[in-house]
């Protein structure tokens, strides 16, 4: 990204001396502009305006059922968030839920994209297998796996007594409850990532591997030699993208467990969503906004500094 | 030797399939069954095989007899279909200006773009309430759809894709005396199809699935859309049977199977398109 606006601005540069003597026709700026104005508009209304409203009302004591009492408060709901216990609880399980879900989906989504990478008859069939969760919505999933995991009658602790499992409280225990989204949100979404390591896997050149055979390298040295390494930039890609979307989660939460029990499995986009919207104290929560999207944006620019680096070194 | 691998191979492979097949099995299933048998049948095979004497319509009846879910399928469907159309439209047009034309300040413009691309929208969506909410649009159709129908990643991907379109056609176009607009409307759009089609199918699934802006956005019954309605039906789960839920959630899903099937292809190409930036 930063890569790109650097070479934008180098062409610009560039091309500056040229651009001055060179008259711009009034048709093609009326069409750009006629083109553009739309786009830009809804941008900035719906983009840009709610990171503005963030930081002015991050500041100030804003109840939303009382527009006119909103006053200056410094920085008095930042030293808030230092101390609310909830929202701690709601960063940590966030933190849990990414450390967790991040390698374990990304780990199943490639074995299962070296499953179906294999020319073998059949193959087709299990590539729709492993991707059939996509086609279910993440309340669909939810609603199933609640009803499934139901710790009385559901239909996961009648299998797990089959084999001799006694029952499990899964989602209403406070201790299970953040490892069960995670294993859900990890079946429901390596499906898709498996679609995009296997088209990575089919553009590896064959000849690397031909050439490790004759070297008498074993599946494992090739795996790791030839396979990651070629899969680098699709890895880069799925990790900063599931890391992100991994730190929004709340849907699996407010669907299967509402965030309990016990704010066991609250997240911080959800905890805004409560205390911003459900009780509509939008001073404090537009502050935790503006401090949890310069995170986002911190950790996903970290994120690809980390990748570059090893590669250049 | 071969045969004991190939073997082995198989009996993975069908297992994990089991891990993903298996409660997709049980939720059809049971949608065409009575809750009485939907937990006769738990612990024995019977959870995952039809017995066809035991299969019918009754809970899809029943559930549309309390509840009418059609409704709020046709909600999504047209959410879903306006944001297809217009934010394509609008998100085309300036991807198109942002390669074709030269004008002042178009640096700076694409330089913008990009740097929303940044922004993690779901992150912000209550100061984006808020902005809904002084407009005076929220529990508005138009309050719901305007601030996902702008996507910037989708005009930079239109714009990376215009860049290489042949100027030539357009010229060719223009001696046959259409307009810019024209030009667009009848040569650009149509030659590009491939294109529209993979970006308006992602818009279509995102539109679809989405759950929390309509949660914030749309509270009136009547404009719901499916994923919150369903929701709303399961919250009270005391009331509902195990049978309608699985009902409502397969009548859900029939839309989105039929749309993989059409356009696999193309959804598999856009989710990798997006990942090149």
């Amino acid at each position: 990204m930063k890569k790109l606006i650097k070479r934008i601005v180098k062409v610009r540069n560039t091309t500056e001396h040229l651009r001055q003597s060179e008259h711009y026709k009034t048709r093609d700026i009326v069409s750009a502009y006629g083109f553009l104005t739309p786009a830009l508009i809804l941008a900035i209304l719906f983009i840009v305006l709610p990171i503005i409203l963030a930081f002015t009302y991050g500041f100030t004591d804003y109840y939303l059922l009382k527009p006119n009492d909103k006053e200056f408060i410094g920085l008095d709901n930042f030293k808030r968030m230092m101390t609310d216990e909830v929202l701690i609880q709601s960063f940590k399980n966030t933190i849990k839920f990414v450390v967790f879900v991040v390698p374990l989906q990304l780990s199943m989504a490639l074995g299962l994209a070296l499953i179906v990478n294999k020319k073998i008859r059949g193959v087709g069939f299990f590539r729709t297998a492993y991707f059939s969760p996509a086609v279910l919505s993440l309340v669909v999933i939810s609603i199933l796996w609640t009803v499934m995991l139901n710790p009385t009658s559901g239909l996961i602790n009648e299998l797990l007594a089959n084999v001799g499992i006694s029952k499990q409280p899964f989602l209403s225990s406070a201790s299970q409850a953040m490892y069960t989204i995670i294993a859900i949100s990890a079946w429901s979404g390596c499906g898709y990532q498996m679609m995009i390591f296997l088209a990575g896997l089919k553009n590896i050149d064959g000849s690397l591997y031909e050439a490790a055979d004759i070297d008498g390298a074993n599946a494992f040295q090739k795996f790791l030699f030839i396979t990651i390494p070629s899969l680098k930039p699709i890895l880069m890609f799925l990790v900063i993208t599931t890391t992100i979307q991994a730190f929004k989660l709340i849907v699996q939460p407010m669907v299967m467990t509402g965030g309990g029990p016990d704010y066991s499995t609250i997240t911080i986009l959800q905890y805004i969503y409560e205390y911003g919207f459900r009780h509509r104290n939008v001073g404090y929560a537009s502050a935790i906004t503006l401090v949890f999207t310069i995170f986002l944006v911190v950790i996903s620019i970290f994120i690809k500094k980390l990748f570059r680096e090893e590669k250049a070194a | 030797m071969k045969i004991v691998k190939k073997t082995l191979f198989y009996l993975l492979a069908s297992l994990v399939a089991l891990q993903f097949l298996l409660p997709l099995i049980w939720m059809i299933l049971s949608s065409f069954k009575i809750d009485e048998v939907i937990y006769k049948d738990m612990d024995t095979i019977f959870a995952f095989v039809p017995r066809f004497s035991d299969l019918s319509l009754d809970s899809y009846v029943e559930l549309l007899g309390f509840y009418n879910i059609f409704k709020n399928v046709g909600n999504s469907l047209i959410y879903a279909s306006i944001t297809v159309v217009v934010g394509l439209t609008i998100n085309s047009l300036a991807g198109y200006a942002l390669a074709r034309f030269k004008f002042p300040l178009k640096d700076w413009i694409l330089i913008f773009i990009i740097a929303l691309m940044i922004v993690p929208i779901e992150a912000t969506i209550l100061p984006l309430f808020l902005v809904v909410n002084e407009m005076g649009l929220i529990n508005t159709i138009p309050g719901y759809l305007l601030p996902f129908i702008i996507n910037v990643m989708n005009i930079f991907l239109f714009r990376q894709h215009f860049l290489s379109f042949p100027g030539e056609l357009i010229e060719s176009g223009k001696i046959d005396g259409l307009s810019e607009v024209g030009c667009f409307f009848r040569i650009v759009m149509p030659s590009s199809l491939n294109m529209y089609i993979t970006v308006g199918i992602l818009t279509f699934l995102a539109s679809w699935n989405d759950f929390l802006w309509p949660v914030m956005a749309l509270s009136n019954a009547d404009l719901m859309p499916i994923q919150v309605a369903l929701n709303a039906v399961f919250a009270d789960t005391y009331n509902i049977f195990t049978s309608h839920m699985m009902a409502a959630l397969t009548i859900v899903t029939i839309p989105i199977v039929i749309l993989y099937i059409i356009f696999q292809k193309y959804i598999v190409e856009g989710s990798m398109q997006s990942g090149i930036k």
